[in-house]
């Protein structure tokens, strides 16, 4: 069941490829000898200079002119008002900080994880400078933020990859994960019920794989767009599933930084320390496996 | 106030790059980057044609909704310009343009697209007129000056016209009047839908 | 060209065969195709390859390479025997028609098939398209020169034009394509090794006329030769100066060449340039004079050259004609810049050293202007004597009152006069002679009439037939004393000529009595000092034909062919195309000028054609088995081998390999970077197509055969 699941999202990854490199395929542009329609003609000629364009071009300027920043802006105005929300409805829960202490993240693992975590929150502020230059005013600023963005994405790989192995089994969704879901992972109650999850419940798990998976499809694509590598309409495909995936990448980021800085009292703390008290790990992570 | 707009007429362009080089030479453009290039179709063949391409500054251009920093900007006579201070190189208008105008000279950082650099039919750039920064970041400004862009005063069979919308168009109009064949004025629907 | 570039404009129809000018005359093109839009004109384009023109024409003709003699016999032939010929123009103003109908008679189309490999329909198809479409502008350039056989072939296309009656008029004539800004100027001043300038020749009385030119003793020049008899010898031509040297053929000369003095000259355009390598490194001397070190600046192998730079044409002023025999100035835009001198300030230097700057600035003062005064006072077989330096300039300012379609000036301080005043401009008062030999205007307005040149009466060695070489009766310039044919002006001056009388009363007489100086006679398709007095086909010394080499077989060998024995007869080889089975032609990229020295060296033109190629047809490149972008050996029977990048493309069919001739640099597989001055190689190196060019020259002019010859090709 396990696998199948994971063969499911690598198939989500696989699928993105395919697509790509069916409009790479259509670059090709065979000319047959003479065309006796003038537009035909002259659609052929745009072909070669500017690809297909009616397609991807269109599509592509309709999507970023009139669409990207404004669910961008959407997306870091929407997502912290619902947590300002929850955080005044529920608020935050706190846990016992004196009891019984585990060790939960190993030392590697929060090296991992800080590295991470600075590289990617500097992805996702410079990335959104970019998305919003136009109100900074662009040049050095911007630009500046263009290029720590591709510095950051060359750190990021790195722990992202060790992450990706260090917790890809922990990741693994289970069936509990569901019910995790249905209630919300008990967020939105005050009480504290045991809710069902592992080492790691829903949400993280789909942070992880947004993180790690998207995070490699956001490095590949952006590194197309970065140096124009590849033909052109393939470049405008990536250059929108970037975005697209990105604003997803977003809203996740936001999550996790709402989840640990304030939904969760002190589990900023269990990530620099490694400890995390008994409380919470029976409660959050009812079904954690006490080695 | 008169609207600029190019014309590329596919019967007189004879592929001869006089227009490439005038542009590249006239404004210190590096190699490598094309302002204005020749494209040739089914070449040594029954049909073989050429056109010479460049920005076309286009009404409702889609470079400049694209632009996440807002550096590209159309001027009233529909000159369409960029700031090449706050450009910041990401490529956006180069997907989004139906000609391939935008070109990007290397910045030096990790082969990073610099600013972008495109035709400005000779018309400089946001600067101040004349000025010495304006001609170094992009090249002549013979529009003020009252002239043709180099391009266009420079072919030899006036197959590239430029100039006011209307005595181009005129001149066109003559000219498949006189051929008796209705040949389209390549672009102009991709280009200037609006106007 | 016998009209002008503008007056294309006018034309009905267009031929053009062996000329390019997308690529190599791209200015001229806006008149081309302004007939082809106003007037509907055909444009008929005749060539081994699908040129850029053709791509612009509405009727390409795929032609084998040498054989177009054969092609316009064949037309000539079809025109003649379908009734289309103007009979009025041939009766009054053509001399030896019959004997040439004769001859042409031969080529009907299906030889001209065999020959040529255009479909016999084509022939009838593009001559009655001419004839219907009338006046014709026939167009050649290299293409149907430079051919062991060119001086038949051009002058096939100017029967061609005869027999359509389309000479002497508005849209119609020959017109040649110069290759370079001031070419016509150049071969006006006769830079050549048969004549003295403006077509004088070498006899004694050209040299004594142009002694009393420059206003030095006769005895004094011939002081300056070894013996006298050398001042009458025809020289070495540009095309074989080498074997001046190299001796490969005999020479008759009483030493071989020891120096070579190259003066604004792309040395990779001569054939076989593998052998003038060879030359380099024999020679005492070399100086050459340009703004671009040439590549003979980096083949020579022996410490033995100089590099004098010399200025641009931007940085000097003075006088230069156009492919439509306008005289025009140039004005200097800038001082020369860096160590160059201008070419006047080069010459000064040379003849000051040299000690004769006296006798060559007797005349000349002021630099430049009294030089065109002395050239246009010496020329006037050609009538340069009206054009002073202060009309050129007066033109140069007013050009805007000129008319772009007919030249004339419409009012203005110019009213009437026609731009750059064409030559023959005759006296101060002409306005230049926009086309020549229109007999529609009067003289003095820029009529003309035929040249009387060969005599009142020829007796035809072909037909023993007997022709008055004059014009018929009444066919002459408007207001013409005599009304019909008169022979040229002589006498007025006693003991002169209107082209040797420096008074010029001989002209104005003339021109005062509505008359041409030269005389009005008609035009000749019998030329009886020619080894071929009417033009024929002959297949070229390397031919992929040999089949067709028994039936029309080359010249005899020519012994002192401008001074080097020149092979024919025995250099034609039936068995050669087994080995060498493809056939080579050159040609030229718009982007390249000449030897390309000085656009190689162009970042921008570098960027554009930065390599040089062969053109293969995709047949030919499966069968040798290379793919796009790969590399293939071209050998050629001389010896010469080279190594390009193969361009598959359809340009040209499956038996012909096509190559620029701009590129230098390389040779033979090693590349010269190194031997040029230092940082002074140019951005673009390649190897010379021209040494891939076979043997072969013409048998009047010695202008190489670089069209038709054969060479082996394979994958690199």
């Amino acid at each position: 069941m396990q696998r199948r699941i994971v063969f499911v999202s690598l198939l989500t990854l696989v699928a993105t490829g395919a697509a790509a490199a069916a409009v790479s395929a259509q670059d090709q542009f065979f000319l047959s000898p003479l065309t006796h329609s003038v537009s035909v003609y002259f659609n052929k000629l745009i072909g070669i200079i500017a690809g297909d364009w009616q397609g991807y071009g269109q599509l592509f300027t309709f999507l970023q002119g009139e669409w990207f920043a404004t669910l961008f802006l959407a997306v870091i105005i929407v997502v912290p008002l619902v947590f300002l929300l929850h955080y005044l409805i529920v608020g935050a829960k706190h846990f016992d900080h004196d009891g019984e202490q585990i060790l939960f993240f190993s030392r590697y693992a929060r090296i991992v994880h800080f590295v991470a975590a600075l590289s990617f929150s500097l992805l996702v502020i410079t990335g959104l400078l970019m998305i919003f230059g136009a109100f900074f005013g662009g040049g050095i600023f911007i630009r500046s933020a263009r290029y720590l963005h591709l510095v950051s994405a060359v750190v990021f790989v790195v722990p992202g990859l060790l992450m990706f192995f260090l917790w890809v089994r922990d990741m693994l969704p289970q069936l509990h994960d569901i019910k995790w879901m249905l209630i919300v992972g008990g967020y939105l109650s005050k009480k504290k019920k045991p809710v069902p999850a592992g080492k790691f419940n829903a949400g993280q798990k789909m942070y992880f794989w947004f993180a790690t998976v998207g995070g490699a499809v956001m490095a590949y694509s952006g590194y197309l767009i970065w140096g124009f590598g590849a033909s052109l309409d393939t470049v405008r495909v990536y250059a929108m599933v970037h975005n697209i995936l990105g604003m997803g990448i977003v809203a996740f980021y936001l999550t996790h930084v709402y989840m640990s800085v304030f939904a969760i009292a002190g589990s900023l703390e269990s990530m620099k320390t490694g400890y995390k008290p008994k409380e919470e790990v029976d409660i959050l992570h009812s079904r954690y496996n006490y080695r | 106030m008169a609207r600029m707009k190019f014309l590329c007429d596919v019967e007189r362009c004879i592929d001869c790059s006089g227009c490439v080089v005038a542009c590249k030479e006239g404004n210190h453009v590096p190699v490598g980057v094309n302002r204005r290039r020749v494209i040739t179709l089914n070449e040594g063949k029954p049909g073989e044609k050429s056109i010479s391409v460049s920005c076309m500054h286009c009404s409702d251009a889609p470079c400049i909704a694209v632009c996440p920093v807002d550096a590209i900007y159309q001027r009233d006579d529909g000159i369409v310009l960029v700031s090449k201070k706050t450009c910041i190189g990401c490529g956006y208008c180069f997907m989004a343009c139906p000609f391939g105008a935008p070109q990007f000279p290397s910045s030096g950082f990790f082969g990073a697209r610099g600013a972008m650099d495109k035709c400005t039919m000779c018309a400089g750039g946001p600067e101040e007129n004349f000025s010495e920064e304006e001609h170094k970041l992009y090249g002549q400004n013979r529009i003020a000056e009252g002239k043709v862009p180099l391009c266009a005063g420079m072919c030899a069979t006036r197959a590239l016209l430029a100039g006011d919308a209307d005595v181009v168009a005129d001149v066109y109009r003559q000219r498949v009047f006189q051929r008796g064949s209705g040949v389209n004025a390549w672009g102009w629907s991709t280009a200037y839908k609006k106007d | 060209m016998t009209n002008s570039l503008n007056d294309m404009r006018h034309a009905k129809s267009m031929i053009f065969i062996g000329s390019n000018p997308p690529e190599a005359h791209p200015v001229a093109m806006q008149h081309v195709l302004h007939a082809k839009e106003k007037n509907n004109a055909p444009i008929v384009v005749v060539d081994p390859r699908f040129t850029k023109l053709a791509a612009k024409a509405t009727d390409f003709v795929r032609i084998r390479p040498g054989t177009d003699a054969a092609y316009m016999m064949g037309l000539i032939n079809a025109v003649i025997t379908n009734g289309w010929q103007d009979r009025e123009f041939v009766d009054s103003r053509v001399s030896g028609y019959e004997e040439m109908a004769e001859v042409a008679a031969h080529y009907t189309p299906e030889v001209v098939e065999d020959i040529t490999g255009i479909p016999a329909a084509d022939v009838t198809r593009v001559a009655k398209l001419l004839a219907t479409n009338r006046p014709t502008s026939l167009t050649w350039c290299m293409g149907g020169t430079q051919h062991h056989i060119g001086s038949s072939i051009t002058r096939a296309f100017c029967i061609l034009q005869l027999v359509l009656g389309n000479m002497g008029k508005s849209g119609g004539g020959t017109n040649i394509f110069r290759g370079h800004d001031n070419v016509q100027g150049a071969t006006d001043m006769c830079i050549l090794s048969h004549s003295l300038p403006a077509y004088y020749g070498l006899s004694d009385g050209a040299w004594q006329h142009w002694c009393r030119v420059w206003d030095v003793d006769y005895d004094y020049i011939t002081s300056r030769f070894k013996e006298k008899k050398w001042m009458n010898e025809k020289g070495f031509t540009l095309a074989r100066w080498y074997e001046g040297v190299i001796q490969e053929d005999k020479i008759h000369q009483y030493t071989p060449l020891k120096a070579l003095f190259q003066w604004g000259c792309g040395p990779n355009s001569n054939s076989q340039y593998h052998k003038v390598k060879k030359a380099y490194d024999m020679l005492d001397l070399i100086v050459i004079v340009d703004p671009f070190p040439t590549m003979t600046a980096a083949l020579g192998d022996k410490d033995n050259i100089y590099i004098l730079p010399s200025s641009s044409q931007y940085e000097t002023e003075g006088s230069v004609t156009s492919t439509s025999r306008q005289i025009q100035w140039r004005h200097k835009v800038v001082d020369p810049i860096y160590d160059s001198k201008t070419d006047y300030d080069i010459m000064a230097e040379l003849v000051k050293r040299l000690g004769f700057a006296d006798e060559f600035y007797k005349n000349i003062k002021q630099v430049p202007e009294d030089i065109t005064r002395e050239l246009g006072k010496g020329s006037l077989t050609i009538g340069y004597n009206g054009q002073s330096p202060e009309r050129i300039k007066k033109h140069m300012e007013n050009w805007h009152t000129f008319d772009i379609d007919d030249l004339q000036a419409k009012g203005g301080p110019c009213n009437g006069e026609y731009y750059g005043m064409p030559w023959p401009c005759w006296s101060e008062e002409h306005p230049g002679t926009p086309i020549l030999y229109d007999i529609s205007k009067p003289v003095m307005e820029g009529g003309l009439p035929f040249r009387n040149r060969f005599g009142r009466v020829a007796t035809y060695v072909m037909s023993g037939r007997e022709e008055v070489q004059l014009a018929a009766k009444g066919v002459c310039n408007p207001g013409s004393e005599e009304a019909g044919g008169y022979e040229e002006f002589k006498d007025v001056v006693p003991g002169t000529n209107w082209k040797t009388d420096l008074s010029q009363k001989t002209i104005k007489e003339a021109l005062s009595k509505g008359m041409a100086p030269f005389g009005n006679a008609r035009a000749r398709c019998v030329v009886w000092t020619f080894p071929d007095q009417v033009p024929i086909h002959r297949e070229p010394l390397h031919s992929p034909r040999p089949d067709l080499i028994e039936k029309y077989p080359t010249y005899k060998d020519k012994t002192n062919h401008y001074r080097v024995d020149t092979r024919y007869e025995s250099e034609q080889n039936p068995e050669l195309v087994k080995e060498f089975p493809y056939v080579i032609t050159t040609g030229r990229m718009v982007e390249h000028m000449g030897a390309g020295a000085e656009t190689r060296s162009n970042q921008y033109l570098a960027e554009l054609q930065p390599e040089m190629y062969a053109e293969i047809n995709p047949v030919t490149a499966n069968n040798i088995g290379v793919r796009k972008g790969g590399m293939v050996v071209i050998e050629s029977p001389e010896g010469g081998k080279i190594t390009v990048r193969a361009k598959i493309t359809e340009r040209v069919d499956e038996k012909t390999i096509f190559l620029p001739f701009h590129f230098g640099g390389m040779f033979m597989g090693e590349s010269l970077a190194d031997k040029y001055p230092e940082g002074h190689a140019p951005f673009v190196l390649g190897e010379p197509g021209n040494i891939i060019t076979n043997y072969g020259f013409d048998i009047i002019t010695q202008i190489q055969a670089t069209k038709d010859g054969l060479c082996k090709i394979s994958a690199a």
